[in-house]
């Protein structure tokens, strides 16, 4: 059984408090309107193709590149408690397919304890990542790596 | 069975006893008996695997009298953690633009509904 928690099987997690009611927060992730403000990288546009924005439904985000080929995002929500949880599966293409991304908010105050992950969930999901020479769960010899190639031993 | 001849750094991690064997030769040069030692599988199949990753790039394998040394090439992997780097600040990038997003929203709708509390 693949542990949710277990963080080799997650790419990326990051945390934040956002200085924010959760509201707020939670209206600028979930509101197409405000959603093609800040996901796009800048200087980029996105183009929402679709967001129906329930348990079941699909989104849809397309960005044009500049070398004229669109990166496109999309997925379909699992799980949606309002003000706390979003999950979604995720496909970004050409990048990484197959994903779930899950999104944590939790009200402190005026604050809002953000989360936000990229998860491989399951270890068939990983199996099948391999088959596509996809690797994830980004093992320690990286780090050992990293420290090598940067001391100039390679 | 068609022969996938287009090696490349990614094919190298795709399989477990693979990355296995990068990352015991990840902390020191290894012969070929010590990398097996490690495994439960022949040492012609750790072998084998030892010479995807030789064509793969990633480990340089040398014959030393009656030893094979295999040795990582650091910069060939780091290609690995760079392409995963990019990823992740692709992400990093655009969880800032949804702070400072939220901001500029919050310091409207606070704006909006007065000295809001």
């Amino acid at each position: 059984m693949a542990d949710p928690n277990d963080l080799s099987k997650r790419i990326l997690t990051i945390s934040k408090v956002l200085h924010a009611p959760v509201k707020t927060v939670w209206e600028a992730w979930t509101s197409p309107d405000h959603l093609m403000k800040w996901w796009a990288p800048k200087g980029m546009a996105v183009t929402i193709i679709k967001h129906d924005f329930k348990v079941g439904g699909t989104w849809k985000y397309v960005m044009p590149m500049p070398d004229g080929s669109e990166f496109v995002s999309e997925g379909v929500y699992s799980e949606i408690v309002p003000f706390k949880k979003i999950v979604t599966s995720a496909d970004f293409r050409p990048m990484t397919e197959g994903v779930v991304l899950q999104v944590l908010f939790e009200a402190a105050g005026d604050d809002t304890h953000f989360t936000f992950s990229v998860i491989h969930p399951t270890e068939e999901y990983c199996r099948q990542q391999e088959k596509m020479g996809f690797y994830n769960g980004w093992g320690s010899a990286f780090t050992r790596l990293e420290a090598l190639v940067t001391s100039g031993a390679a | 069975m068609t022969t996938e001849s287009r090696r490349d750094i990614f094919q190298a991690i795709a399989d477990p006893t693979r990355r296995k064997i990068i990352d015991l030769v990840s902390r020191q040069p290894l012969n070929l008996g010590a990398i097996a030692d490690h495994f439960d599988i022949s040492r012609p199949a750790v072998s084998q695997q030892i010479k995807i990753l030789g064509e793969c790039g990633l480990i340089t394998i040398k014959k030393e009298g009656r030893e094979t040394i295999c040795t990582i090439r650091p910069n060939e992997l780091k290609k690995i953690a760079d392409w995963a780097a990019r990823y992740q600040g692709l992400w990093m990038d655009r969880i800032d633009s949804f702070e400072e997003y939220v901001n500029v929203l919050h310091a409207k709708n606070s704006k909006k509904h007065g000295r809001s509390k």
